[in-house]
């Protein structure tokens, strides 16, 4: 985790705006003392787009951290927030949901029809989550078993600010 | 129960630097008597989500008040910020729920529960520094000066009389300057503006 913490630091990033789930509590509980990165827990994922929206507006530098479950219920704050307003806003989506996709071999790009979605062996918000983000005209990057996450947050924050747009980041493995 | 001019005049007349962030039947209104680059127009998209925008504004500069004017049935669909106001530890938020109980922009549908729901006590339970309610003129006119300056977070609960706001649009015939604009152009506007009056 210091690592990630270090990145945040680095880029620049002011306050993380979110909600936990056992992939990001390590962070959350980094951040709960920290010295420099201000925490902001929200009580609905829709929520810290508004709120980093406002950071934004305000000279700040936040980062949103949640599930891609909550992504899901997230749509018109962000579509109405940050990508409307052109909010530089790095997002850390934790995904849930890939080892199993991994496990039964299958992959975002397969089709998305009832069978698929309702099998018991399948957690259906991996194969939504980066279709959703097409969807909505967020840019990303998938972060896989082999990839630095440190590595690719930086890289994810610095397209954010440079196409001014919220940019996401895949977590398809844990943050460490 | 106030009219929403009367709400709007005292504040515009007591305002100094404070940000003021509007949403829905107030958009309008405000955007005709106030003429400033610290307004922010978060009306047209995103419903629901004037209060905690603005919390992120007062998060990001705790040297500046910022007040939020919402509705009811705005006010509903996030009540959740009313916990996350208060668990940010912001002291610089002033928010206003302007309780008409009804969907006004939409032609005056009634807000679910809006006879029953007593937003003060939800706030003041929630652990809301400052609570005050109002359903006169004339008590609220005398306390807008204390409701800008004192430290909070603040909740201001106002019974108002349902208005003929229609749906709020951003293009050139709209008469508030805030709203001639794209949301991406006035967002960047208002930063520049906050910037420069450090």
């Amino acid at each position: 985790m210091t690592e990630i913490l270090h990145t945040l630091v680095t880029a620049g990033i002011t306050h993380v705006v979110g909600l936990p789930d056992n992939t990001s509590a390590p962070l959350f509980d980094a951040l709960s003392d920290h010295l420099w990165l201000r925490l902001v827990t929200v009580t609905r994922e829709g929520e810290a787009f508004a709120i980093a929206s406002g950071l934004w507006l305000g000279g700040a530098s936040p980062l949103v951290v949640i599930q891609n479950t909550g992504l899901l219920e997230s749509g018109d704050s962000l579509r109405g927030t940050a990508t409307r307003m052109g909010a530089p806003i790095p997002i850390l989506v934790t995904g849930r949901g890939y080892s199993k996709m991994k496990e039964a071999a299958l992959t975002p790009s397969d089709l998305r029809e009832r069978d698929l979605l309702t099998r018991g062996d399948v957690d259906s918000v991996a194969l939504l989550t980066e279709p959703t983000l097409e969807a909505w005209g967020i840019p990303f990057e998938r972060c896989q078993a082999e990839d630095d996450p440190s590595t690719v947050l930086a890289r994810t924050i610095e397209s954010a600010r440079s196409n001014e747009r919220p940019t996401a980041v895949v977590m398809a493995r844990g943050l460490t | 129960m106030l009219t929403r001019a009367q709400v709007l005049d005292p504040l515009v007349q007591h305002r100094t630097d404070e940000i003021i962030v509007t949403t829905m039947g107030a958009t309008r209104p405000w955007g005709r008597i106030s003429d400033s680059d610290l307004d922010f127009a978060s009306a047209d998209s995103a419903m629901g989500h004037a209060a905690d925008l603005a919390l992120g504004i007062a998060l990001a500069r705790p040297d500046r008040t910022v007040v939020c004017l919402n509705g009811d049935g705005s006010m509903l669909m996030t009540l959740g910020t009313l916990a996350t106001v208060v668990g940010s530890g912001a002291t610089n938020y002033v928010l206003f729920v302007m309780d008409n109980g009804v969907f006004e922009i939409t032609g005056h549908q009634s807000v679910a529960g809006s006879e029953q729901i007593d937003y003060a006590a939800m706030a003041e339970a929630t652990g809301f520094q400052r609570v005050l309610f109002f359903e006169d003129a004339r008590s609220y006119a005398e306390s807008v000066e204390e409701i800008l300056t004192q430290p909070g977070p603040t909740f201001v609960h106002l019974l108002v009389e349902p208005g003929s706001e229609g749906p709020i649009s951003r293009n050139d015939r709209e008469k508030g300057r805030y709203l001639r604009t794209s949301l991406a152009d006035w967002s960047r506007t208002f930063k520049a503006a906050l910037e420069t009056k450090d």
